[in-house]
């Protein structure tokens, strides 16, 4: 497949990886071949279980030592499976370098800045140590950290999440690899950083050659930097090629599947503006919150979660609600649901106050009985220690009034409830750890719609799931909201989704909602300069749109500078 | 209920060092405070415990046995223990403040006179025997960690499970029998001196008492020093360091260790208690003239003024050491240092 | 609302490998730790030696009947074997193997009560101050403190000087000098546990602050409770044998294993280990054996398993 004029760097041969457990062996990687030429970006991709990552960690010789590799990964022409320790740690930095998932855990600590660089440095070189401090602050500076001198005598805490990714990619650097993986480089990132990472690593693979191995299940990531694709489904590498062409012209039916499932934000100009949904005006809001704020201390900083936030949701409305880590939009679903008590102004749930104070307990549990709500994490969303049919009875329980009086008829309801989201009713007698993520994010949905609610609040209900899960529970949170016709406010930070969900977005920035409209207006040709960068920042899953999009961004931040 | 996104959120920032610095007074304040609470409700503990013991007042165990009732009578009032209860304790609160933890029924001489002599002696042992426990401890745990599940690592796992169900005085008796009985090496008691100089004088008697003291601080902080070390060798950094091609056993020395010691050195403030309760058992066994021997033989006696006065020192030996252990704890770590400087 | 969602049916990856299709009912919890603690060999064997003990204690003396009221100076300080006492006699003339039955008694007996007893007293304490939080969270915390500044053997001398100690007493006063650290356990797994989403969602929903306790903090936490209710059954065994080996346990002709071998001190220089020996392993033996069922109970209980 590989050109025969380059030599591959990396060529991975009928590579399989077995993990011991105590269910018996578990084929993670069963038999991937693939080349990686020098200078190349190659993006890995394929959802959670595929054994991209594994792949990437066999290359490292760091699997743990429940796994046995079989095949053959060779580099520079060199088998590596097979090597002891002592050789692999003459690979690993020299020629490997690795860049993690998690940049808020990937240094260490209480190590400073420059150690921790030169470090990689020393491994390999005999220099001495104030060379290889030279050396890590020009790293520092090569990967763009301002004030590199000053910031390689300090600690990774005094440093945001993007600028230590940026110092975990000097790390990678420091001995001039010809390889550097990238597991899943961005995705613990805000989208604006993230567009700052991909531009850094476009870079280095342009000016000095380094070949990447991008591990990723973000469609825009790899339209944005590879130059080749590889999917892997379950194990196995079911297609190979240009980003071109796999992303516009997949061969592989698991492909197309997996690239229908990716939500898209319409592109302006080629999209039509739906009518705008009204909510029926004059009735009572199903939320509404009209100057709210809220502020804590942290460690001698007042932080504010809000700041004059004023927001309503109309009966039937989906409203959205967007912004990056810190914004504080989890903050404001947890004061809609009066479970957080705002420090001034007014939250009120289809027209009752909440205040989360205990006198007007009562009436707020009596309204909450209208309230469905769902969280992010499928691994907390549900009690362990109950089956799935006793949580979607809980609400039932809890509101007794509502709810069918006979325990046969309640348990029909379950089942009722179950097969709405598309789960069979046996599934009632099993417990959540017997589940998968998506399946425990839609017993979550049954529980929260079990009441018909009248206001459901979703906080980010699909960001821990891979995106065809993704599709499956928003297809039917929009087919629930139809039928029972619940206003929704619509927590997440992923544009394309609250676009696909929402009649009206909100864009929140520190604590404000800096721009509030009908999601057309607002994700498609935005007013404010705020939500035009983060709509710049999302990459595209076409090559093509996304070069554009990205020569318009490079023109936006540098243009008035030149 | 407080969400964590925001907290998270503003140490994501970082912060500038005057605000970190702030915060780090508040901080202290704060401990300090909670440290003078603690102190307040252990003297109100000690206190009830005196009253309950001794509700007429403290007249007839001051006065002995030939003092008359009304001589008693006499001398609880001078002293103001025919007070109300409320006024008694804050008279109490204000001795204690001067120093005043009053008089030993039985030597007749203040209690902190008392302390004064034995306490130096027992600070000897407890430091000598958790200098000796740290020694053996923190490498044997961070071994068994790197280690982990290999024939090495369950041997220790079995011996300290066993060491650390074993009663010190039996564990005490068992050294005895064998170092002193068997071998003729080492005393069974300890030197009797008045002086911690005169203690040190006879060295060889110090071993066996400070053995039987640090074993079971080695069995349960070899466990502590086990499982932090096996934690931060699950960290994300360890798996950076490993990709930079550094050796395991260099990332465990330059990386892991100092990360895993840090929590320990926090314990080991709240630890203070435990070491002198032990010490009562060691110091008897011994038979050490230090202040677990004072204390056990006033217990025989019903000499409270004694044991309360043990038990305040202690006590304000213990907050004091948690402060200082979070402190130190805190200027080990970057993340809080700055604001130290 | 005119908006299309995209249906396309995909497999959950990784989801079918994990749920099989005819998942039995022995799924359940407490079964999936039924099978872990029966893994974990030590666990096992602890479980195996606590109930030969107890055996031994409770039902020993009705097989191997002897007279542990009365002393007898002429058959004093036997060595083993010697006129029909298999382990020997003591100083004053009571059967070793007779006397570690009763002596077991007291140390079981004790041991388990004041366990149960500062676990149960910890655990309201502590999961309080976590559920409500605030100021009561704080002055419940501070006497916390202030109790575990005070060394437990320094409280139980004091406490056993003014009274003296008779069984129901010893497991009071056990009982209250050691409630202090279940209570800081429970009180942090509560409040972890009160931000769980499932609570979260609970109290959202409409939920009162009785049911989110009852019905998921209490059951949640019982694995924490459990295990350390055991590891405290182990400290108060040891605490039994030190207040006996400091003069201040349960007065003669009762006794305890920590009592009969103090007593046997004095007599090993004279090479009488019979005194010492069998009592001492007796100890070492059921705190080993309650630490090892803890270890076990810890594999019971935890839920999330390596099923991931």
């Amino acid at each position: 497949m590989s050109t025969p004029t380059t030599p591959a760097l990396l060529t991975l041969d009928d590579l399989q990886v077995t993990f011991r457990t105590d269910g018996g062996p578990v084929r993670a990687v069963k038999g991937m071949s693939l080349d990686l030429r020098a200078g190349e970006v190659l993006a890995l991709v394929g959802e959670s279980g595929s054994g991209k990552s594994v792949t990437s960690l066999a290359i490292m010789g760091l699997l743990p030592a429940t796994a046995t590799l079989e095949g053959s990964i060779s580099l520079g022409g060199e088998e590596i499976v097979g090597r002891s320790e002592r050789e692999m740690n003459s690979i690993r930095g020299a020629k490997v370098g690795m860049i993690f998932q998690e940049p808020m855990t990937a240094l260490n600590p209480t190590m400073r800045i420059g150690d921790q660089i030169a470090e990689a440095i020393l491994n390999h070189e005999e220099l001495p140590k104030a060379e290889a401090h030279e050396r890590a602050v020009a790293l520092l500076r090569r990967v763009g950290i301002p004030e590199p001198e000053a910031k390689a005598k300090g600690f990774p805490h005094e440093m945001s999440g993007g600028q230590r990714q940026r110092v975990v990619i000097a790390i990678a650097l420091a001995c001039k690899p010809e390889l550097i993986i990238a597991d899943e480089p961005t995705t613990a990132l805000d989208v604006t950083v993230q567009a700052e990472i991909l531009d850094l690593i476009r870079s280095l693979a342009e000016e000095s050659g380094t070949a990447f191995l991008l591990v990723t299940h973000n469609m825009g990531v790899v339209a944005d930097v590879a130059h080749r694709v590889a999917v892997m489904f379950r194990g196995d590498l079911v297609e190979v090629g240009t980003t071109e062409q796999v992303l516009t012209q997949p061969a592989h039916d698991y492909t197309r599947r997996l690239l229908a499932a990716v939500p898209r934000l319409p592109v302006a100009g080629e999209h039509t503006p739906s009518g705008i949904a009204e909510g029926s005006a004059g009735a009572t809001p199903a939320l509404s919150v009209s100057g709210a704020k809220l502020s804590y201390r942290v460690k001698g900083a007042t932080i504010h979660a809000l700041d004059d936030v004023s927001l309503t949701v109309a009966p039937g409305e989906i409203v959205g609600l967007v912004g990056e880590s810190g914004s504080g939009k989890s903050t404001l679903g947890r004061a809609a649901l009066g479970l957080i008590p705002v420090d001034e102004g007014r939250v009120q749930v289809l027209g009752t106050q909440m205040t989360g104070r205990w006198r007007n307990e009562r009436a707020e549990r009596k309204v909450r009985s209208r309230v469905g709500v769902i969280f992010q994490d499928p691994g907390s969303s549900i009690d362990p220690r109950i089956t799935v049919g006793q949580a979607i009875l809980e609400p039932m329980q809890v509101q007794p009034q509502l709810a069918p009086k006979s325990r046969a008829d309640r348990v029909a309801r379950v089942r009722e409830l179950l097969e709405a989201v598309e789960l069979p009713g046996e599934y009632a007698d099993r417990y959540p750890h017997e589940l998968s993520g998506g399946q425990r994010q839609r017993v979550g949905l049954a529980r929260a719609v079990a009441l018909e609610p009248e206001l459901l609040v979703a906080d980010e209900p699909t960001s821990a799931l891979d995106v065809s899960v993704q599709a499956t529970v928003l297809r039917l949170l929009g087919e629930l909201q139809e039928r029972i016709g619940f206003a929704c406010l619509f927590i997440s930070h992923d544009l394309a989704v609250v676009h696909q969900m929402s009649d009206r977005v909100a864009v929140m920035r520190r604590g404000k909602i800096v721009e509030l409209g009908p999601v057309d207006q607002v994700l498609i040709s935005p007013q404010e300069e705020y939500s035009q960068r983060l709509l710049a920042a999302v990459p595209v899953p076409d090559p093509a749109v996304q070069a554009l999009r990205r020569a318009a961004r490079w023109e936006g931040k540098h243009g008035d500078a030149a | 209920m407080s969400t964590t996104a925001a907290p998270a959120a503003a140490s994501r920032q970082g912060r500038g060092g005057a605000a970190a610095s702030a915060w780090f007074w508040r901080y202290l304040a704060k401990r300090v405070a909670q440290g003078i609470a603690v102190i307040l409700i252990v003297t109100l503990i000690v206190f009830a415990l005196m009253h309950l013991a001794l509700p007429d007042g403290p007249g007839s165990g001051v006065l002995g046995m030939q003092a008359t009732d009304v001589q008693i009578a006499a001398f609880n009032h001078e002293h103001g223990f025919d007070l109300p209860v409320w006024q008694q304790y804050v008279n109490f609160l204000g001795q204690i403040a001067t120093g005043d933890f009053g008089t030993s029924f039985e030597a007749k001489r203040p209690v902190l006179d008392l302390l004064a002599q034995r306490l130096p002696k027992t600070l000897l042992l407890a430091v000598l025997a958790m200098a000796v426990a740290l020694l053996v401890s923190i490498p044997l745990g961070v071994a068994q960690a790197v280690r982990r599940n290999k024939p090495f690592d369950t041997v220790m796992t079995a011996i300290n499970f066993v060491l650390y169900s074993t009663p010190s005085f039996f564990l005490g008796l068992i050294l005895v029998i064998v170092f002193t009985q068997w071998m003729h090496l080492l005393p069974a008691t300890a030197p009797q001196g008045q002086t911690v100089a005169a203690v040190l004088a006879k060295p060889q008697g110090l071993v066996l008492p400070v053995l039987t003291g640090a074993i079971p601080i080695i069995a349960t902080f070899s466990r502590y020093m086990r499982s932090s070390t096996l934690e931060n060798l699950g960290e994300d950094y360890v798996r950076t360091a490993r990709s930079k091609g550094t050796p395991v056993n260099r990332v465990v020395v330059k990386h892991v260790f100092r990360n895993s010691l840090t929590p320990i050195i926090a314990m080991l403030g709240y630890y203070l208690p435990v070491m002198f309760g032990g010490m009562i058992v060691v110091e008897s066994l011994f038979n050490y003239p230090g202040m677990g021997l004072l204390f056990w033989t006033s217990a025989q006696k019903s000499d409270y003024p004694v044991l309360m006065g043990c038990m305040l020192i202690i006590a304000i030996a213990t907050v004091i050491g948690s402060l200082v252990a979070d402190l130190i704890q805190a200027a080990l770590d970057p993340r809080t240092r700055g604001a130290l400087k | 609302m005119n908006r299309t969602l995209p249906t396309p049916r995909l497999p959950e990856a990784g989801a079918t490998a994990s749920a099989p299709a005819q998942a039995p009912r022995s799924n359940a919890p407490w079964r999936r730790g039924a099978r872990r603690f029966l893994r974990n060999k030590l666990a096992v064997a602890g479980l195996s030696v606590l109930v030969l003990l107890v055996l031994f204690c409770f039902v020993g003396p009705l097989v191997y009947q002897t007279d542990q009221t009365h002393t007898d100076l002429g058959s004093a300080l036997l060595k083993p074997g010697e006129q029909g006492h298999p382990l020997g006699t003591d100083d004053v003339g009571y059967d070793i193997l007779g006397r570690l039955m009763v002596g077991g008694q007291v140390s079981i007996m004790v041991g388990l009560a004041a366990g149960v007893l500062a676990t149960v007293v910890g655990t309201l304490w502590g999961a309080t101050a976590g559920y409500v939080g605030g100021w009561v969270d704080s002055v419940m915390m501070r006497i916390v403190d202030a109790g575990i500044a005070i060394p437990a053997t320094f409280l139980l001398l004091i406490l056993s000087a003014m009274v003296k100690p008779t069984v129901p007493l010893l497991i009071l006063v056990i009982g209250l000098v050691s409630w202090l650290v279940p209570a800081r356990l429970v009180r942090a797994e509560s409040i972890s546990l009160k931000q769980r989403d499932y609570v979260v969602a609970l109290r959202a929903m409409g939920g009162g602050h009785g049911r989110a306790v009852l019905k998921h903090i209490v059951p949640n936490s019982v694995g924490t409770i459990v295990v350390n209710a055991t590891f405290q059954v182990a400290d108060a065994i040891l605490l039994v044998a030190y207040i006996s080996f400091l003069g201040m346990g349960v007065q003669k002709p009762s006794t305890d294993w920590g009592a009969m071998l103090t007593s046997g001190i004095t007599y090993t220089y004279a090479g009488a280990w019979w005194l010492i020996l069998p009592a001492g392993l007796c100890i070492v033996l059921i705190v080993c054996a309650f630490n090892a069922i803890g270890d076990g109970l810890r594999d019971f209980f935890d839920v999330k398993g390596q099923g991931e």
